[in-house]
């Protein structure tokens, strides 16, 4: 009866401190194994036994090999400029660098916001349900939640609920509009952005992404009613295509606002004119985003009084803008890294 | 939800605009229209016959050889296999050339023709329901009676079936989502009442209008019933206010036949499926009124009760979809005497099911919490056409009326009393005015305000009529006092107001006009700003950004040397790769690095500003904080001159550079993390020995280095490759700057010094030494440093660092003499610190 565990004590040990770990694996010992398996009892137990032996002395090798690399590897003076007996490392040249386009587009809509008068704010990557849901008017619940494909954390927040990866921008009207809040006591609007990085829990195609770009804004004053939005939205969108554009809304449903609104604007690649147009399939209309009047519940969760003061919000996709304006034709290509991809842009 | 134009057109005894139009209103008005269904199209051949002759098939014992009335001068001779055909019967024709309606649309639709069969003519064929695609029924074929055509429409041979039935119709599909808070709209009813008030758009009359939607009778008249004793009815309510109303009747003598056809046609129409005459009532009510009701067979009932309650742990219950579904306490059931027999608001059990043999029955028209069912539904994975209603609230309001219109379609005798219980909720809106929202105050004000419109509270009133709100002008005149009809239980706030009279009166309409606002300049963000500027610096430095998925494949982490348990965790992500949020950026950026020298990139840097999470780095409010990182990875195919690490450091000098940081490297062998983990995990990929902690003063900001050769392994990384992950807080906190050195008249010296020591003096110890040196010489000599070279010869313990050190005397001209008294404090300085000798 071969004594496995010893055996492989032993082998292990002697990987520990050889210099050739990988000698290890042609040890008599071993070799005695092999020619044990056509005689054995149970040749399939034997012949698995050896097995994981053997790979057991795999991953150990592996190991010593890596340390025995790495202390063949010589110490570097890290606080020199350069190597020994090397010049001074050149910068690639700037035109190989790129800025990723979802960056580009985005400094881009900051810009024209900013020039409006928005200023920009972040997003975060994981948040409690109170900030994803709750302060948005959406109760523990609630059928509308269903339309969030949320990712969700085995970790939970303070409320006991999983953490969530932010399906939307939205997830931080609340803290913005709070941020802001002294603002309406001195006359001025709470206006800002928040153009960042957002989550569905989607399994990937060419037209969908489990992660993506939002840019959500918010305008909160008093006597702010639904045609200024309508107003804004359009406003943006021509500074943002540098063209007159016809633009509808459609009425919606979200719990965040009241009325609630979804927005399209006239194909500002072929004005209606192409019937294979392959942005608005001939349609002459693009449904581009969802907007509405900020709802009472989720004004008074940031402490606004919403009898004094009316605002709106809207939520718009950067990704669906960016594949419009070049024609990408593979959402994927965005996340993929493939400097293919990123140098053209 | 899919509505049909025709029962719209009979609800509302309007015509309506073409279908284009009317999808053009409702999009604008009401929600996305998804499909437009011709209905008309899969019918338009059909047509009612009489067959006046049937004869026995000369050469086939199955078949029947028929003459039939097409309504044209001559009979039709058509060979029909169905045993019901019979002379003087009224039919459904499906002439030569016609598609068979149930294939209309599908991958092989069937064109008929007219073929001999043995040996007989046969044009067409005499449809069974089966083929019409209005049942599974295809023993016979459709029979017509006097029962089976609707009110008032007369039988005529050659009529076309779809517009005698009302087949004719156009089929709208407007998407579910735009109804998540109007349970009322799951019902034709609801959507035919909304398109009327649309229709009837009158926003500018000055006058009151009494231009409400006409309910059909039934649905507006408070029932009164009887109160036989015929059969046995035990009803209870156990499950409090998840059950607001729960009605309940015996009905006895019922028998359980196929509907009338019209009804059928009806159902189709309608999205629904005809089954037998019990069930289709019961579905009929619902697709019409949007009340999801149910019907049990009697004697299958135990006890002769019939009640809700919450579940028990553990009971189980075998629903009509022939599955068996453990339940627990948060699932509502309906129970007989004994246990569960339906899975409130979902769907009804295979134990109390009607059937054939059916003789009595017991209706139930229930109201339940839609979190309730909701949650019910999820975790069960049971989606229906009432869970769909009933978990978007329904009005418990309407059901009496609902459950006396199906008691008239059921037929047979009402045997118990009609039990009615309901909690003191639903009770204190049915005796205030029958409404969940009653006399709520609004002033025009308030909705011109938020709508950016002038309407007076008659105008309001005009535009909310339509849609059976009640509105009136309170006593004092002061605000239009606005109740919501029974059926709308998502009127609640003012703003609701604003919503509807906004959505009629059209939001297309409202004026444009941009938010004015004051000169002060919009704050920056200074986050978002150093961003912006670390993409520039880097970009123009060759690198590349990409963006990589915030959460990682666990073997990432292992294969980087992290600690996955200390990574926040996915619970329910649908991609394998998508397990943990990362602890640090730089290892998704070394993923993808063989990916890219595979496509033939062979030396290239990939930058990336991101977050890490850390479960040991929680703020105050207990949400996890967010890291912010800019990491990049170098990777050159080919070695270069000199360790990849210096090609890094050069490229993240230029980044600390421009904020004017004066970064110091400490070796990371020589660092301990200690308590750290988060910054153990960030080492994790580094080579110790080949790597550096960087800090500013007491404050680390990040590292640099070569990877463990595990790394370089495990991704497949050339030898030639390094990374860099900096803390984004030191870039946020502080501006770039540009310190600015005023220009000489005078010109400058240049002399290059090349210092010999001891190999293991740091470059950084010798630079200090020659700067403070210089610094201290002579203040008005302003001086710059340029590291040269840095020379070790095979196997020597010495090296020798050259510098080229520039002069520049702010008020004359330095004479050599000045430059070398100057060099020499340098190389004293050297010696008496180093023990360096200038080569």
């Amino acid at each position: 009866m071969t004594d496995f565990a010893a055996l492989e004590t032993e082998l292990l040990a002697r990987v520990e401190t050889s210099d050739q770990p990988r000698s290890v694996l042609r040890a008599p010992e071993l070799k005695q194994l092999y020619a044990q398996i056509r005689d054995a009892d149970d040749k399939a137990a034997f012949g698995a036994s050896v097995n994981q032996l053997k790979q057991s002395l795999e991953s150990a090798i592996t190991v010593r090999e890596d340390m025995l690399a790495q202390l063949d590897r010589a110490p570097i003076d890290v606080t020199a400029p350069m190597d020994v007996n090397a010049p001074l490392p050149q910068l690639a040249p700037a035109a190989r660098g790129s800025i990723h386009p979802i960056s580009r587009e985005i400094a881009y809509i900051v810009d024209i916001f900013q020039r409006m008068g928005y200023v920009a704010e972040s997003s975060r990557e994981i948040d409690d349900q109170y900030h994803v849901f709750e302060s948005l008017n959406f109760p523990k619940g609630h059928p509308a939640r269903d339309d969030y494909d949320t990712f969700m954390t085995v970790e939970q927040d303070a409320d006991g609920e999983p953490l969530i990866a932010p399906a939307h921008t939205s997830t931080m009207q609340n803290r913005v509009m709070k941020k802001y809040r002294d603002s309406l006591d001195h006359g001025e609007a709470i206006a800002a952005i928040v153009p960042d990085r957002v989550f569905r829990n989607e399994d990937l195609d060419a037209r969908h992404e489990h992660t993506f770009y939002q840019v959500e804004g918010i305008y909160v004053a008093r006597g702010v009613h639904a045609g200024m939005l309508i107003a804004t939205l359009q406003t943006f969108l021509e500074e943002y295509y540098g063209q007159k554009l016809d633009v509808r809304v459609n009425p919606f449903y979200f719990p965040f606002t009241e009325p609630s609104f979804e927005f399209a604007l006239s194909c500002p690649f072929c004005a209606g004119e192409n019937d294979s147009c392959k942005v608005c399939s001939g349609e002459g209309w693009v449904e581009l985003l969802g907007c509405g009047m900020i709802h009472p519940n989720v004004l008074r969760a940031a402490d606004i009084d919403p009898t004094e003061y009316t605002g709106f919000a809207f939520g718009c996709g950067i990704d669906r803008l960016i594949m419009m304006k070049h024609q990408i034709e593979d959402v994927r290509h965005f996340e993929s890294a493939k400097l293919d991809f990123l140098r053209q842009f | 939800m899919k509505i049909s134009l025709n029962i719209v057109k009979q609800l509302t005894g309007m015509e309506l605009p073409p279908v284009d139009e009317l999808v053009d209103r409702i999009n604008r008005q009401l929600g996305g229209v998804e499909e437009i269904i011709d209905l008309g199209a899969k019918y338009k051949d059909a047509k009612i016959v009489k067959v006046v002759e049937c004869v026995k098939h000369p050469n086939a014992d199955k078949l029947s050889l028929c003459q039939v009335d097409v309504g044209e001068a001559d009979l039709v001779q058509i060979v029909c296999g169905a045993n019901n055909v019979k002379a003087d019967m009224w039919a459904v024709w499906l002439p030569p050339e016609s598609i068979v309606p149930s294939t209309y649309g599908s991958a092989d639709e069937f064109r008929l023709g007219a073929r001999e069969l043995r040996g007989e003519m046969s044009h067409g064929m005499l449809a069974s329901a089966k083929e019409l695609g209005i049942g599974d029924d295809h023993d016979g074929i459709v029979d017509i009676t006097e029962h089976d055509v609707p009110n008032g429409a007369e039988l005529s041979a050659g009529a076309s079936f779809a517009e005698v039935f009302g087949l004719d119709d156009t089929i709208i599909d407007i998407e579910n989502k735009m109804f998540t808070h109007r349970p009322d709209l799951f019902g034709q009813l609801g959507v035919a009442r909304e398109i009327s008030a649309i229709l009837q758009l009158d926003p500018h009359a000055d006058e009151p209008l009494e231009n409400h939607f006409e309910n059909p009778e039934w649905y507006l008249t408070r029932s009164e019933f009887d109160s036989p004793d015929d059969l046995d009815l035990t009803v209870f309510n156990e499950a409090g206010d998840a059950v607001p109303r729960f009605m309940a009747v015996a009905i006895k003598n019922i028998t359980v036949t196929q509907s009338p056809l019209w009804l059928k046609c009806q159902l189709v129409a309608m999205g629904g499926k005809p089954i037998n005459s019990i069930v289709d009532a019961t579905n009929y009510i619902m697709l019409m009124t949007a009340q999801p009701t149910h019907a049990y067979d009697y004697d299958k009932l135990r006890g002769h009760s019939l009640g809700t309650r919450m579940a028990k742990q553990g009971e189980t219950i075998r629903l009509l979809n022939d599955k068996t579904y453990e339940l627990d306490a948060t699932d509502i059931v309906i129970v007989d005497g004994e246990g569960p027999v339906g899975l409130g608001g979902i769907m009804g059990g295979g134990n109390s099911e009607v059937s054939a043999e059916t003789k009595n029955i017991v209706l139930e028209v229930a109201n339940f919490d839609m979190y309730a069912v909701r949650k019910s539904s999820m975790r069960h994975g049971v989606f229906t056409d009432a869970l769909t209603r009933f978990n978007k609230g329904q009005s418990a309001l309407m059901n009496d009326r609902i459950l006396a219109q199906l008691m008239t379609m059921v037929g047979g005798q009402q045997a118990s009393v009609v039990h009615d219980l309901m909690n003191s909720a639903t009770k204190e809106a049915l005796d205030n005015s029958h409404s969940y929202c009653s006399n709520m105050p609004i002033v025009a004000e308030f909705v011109n305000q938020r709508l950016g419109i002038e309407l007076n509270e008659t105008q309001i009133g005009n535009i909310l009529r339509p849609a059976n709100f009640a509105a009136h002008m309170s006593d004092d005149n002061k605000n239009l006092l606005v109740t919501a009809p029974p059926w709308r239980t998502d009127i609640e706030y003012p703003e609701d107001i604003v919503e509807e009279v906004g959505r009629l009166y059209g939001f297309d309409k409202l004026p444009r006009e941009l938010p004015s606002r004051s000169t002060k300049p919009v704050a920056k963000n200074q986050s978002r700003e150093a961003m912006r500027q670390i993409r520039d610096v880097l970009s123009n430095a060759g690198a590349n950004e990409v963006l990589t998925y915030s959460f990682v494949h666990e073997n990432i982490l292992t294969r980087v040397g992290q600690n996955p348990d200390k990574a926040y965790k996915l619970s329910n992500a649908l991609s394998p790769d998508l397990q943990y949020y990362r602890l640090s950026v730089l290892p998704s950026l070394i993923a993808n690095v063989h990916m890219n020298i595979k496509a033939g990139h062979d030396e290239f840097t990939l930058f990336e500003i991101g977050k890490a999470h850390h479960k040991d780095a929680t703020s105050d409010d207990g949400l996890p904080v967010e890291l912010g990182r800019v990491a990049g990875v170098y990777a050159a195919k080919q070695p270069g001159s000199g360790a990849p690490y210096y090609a890094c450091k050069r490229l993240v000098q230029q980044l600390t550079d421009a904020w004017g940081m004066d970064v110091h490297h400490q070796p990371l062998a020589e660092f301990d993390a200690g308590e750290f983990d988060g910054l153990r995990q960030l080492m994790a990929p580094f080579d110790a020995e080949r790597s550096a902690m960087l800090w500013i003063g007491d404050k680390f900001i990040g590292v640099i280095g070569e990877f463990t050769q595990s790394v370089l392994r495990n991704f497949k990384l050339p030898e030639h490759s390094a990374g860099f992950e900096l803390f984004l807080s030191p870039f946020e906190n502080n501006q770039p700057r540009t310190t600015y050195t005023p220009l000489s008249r005078y010109p400058s010296t240049t002399q290059d010094i090349s210092l010999r020591h001891a190999s293991d003096i740091r470059y950084a110890d010798v630079n200090q030494t020659v700067r403070t040196a210089l610094a201290d010489a002579d203040a008005d000599v302003s001086t710059h440093v340029q590291p040269l070279s840095i020379y070790r010869a095979d196997d020597s313990d010495t090296t020798t660092t050259t510098f080229r050190i520039t002069l520049t005397h702010q008020d004359k001209t330095l004479t050599d003499a000045d430059a070398s008294q100057i060099v020499q404090t340098v190389i004293s300085a050297a010696r008496d610190e180093h023990g360096a000798e200038q080569v």
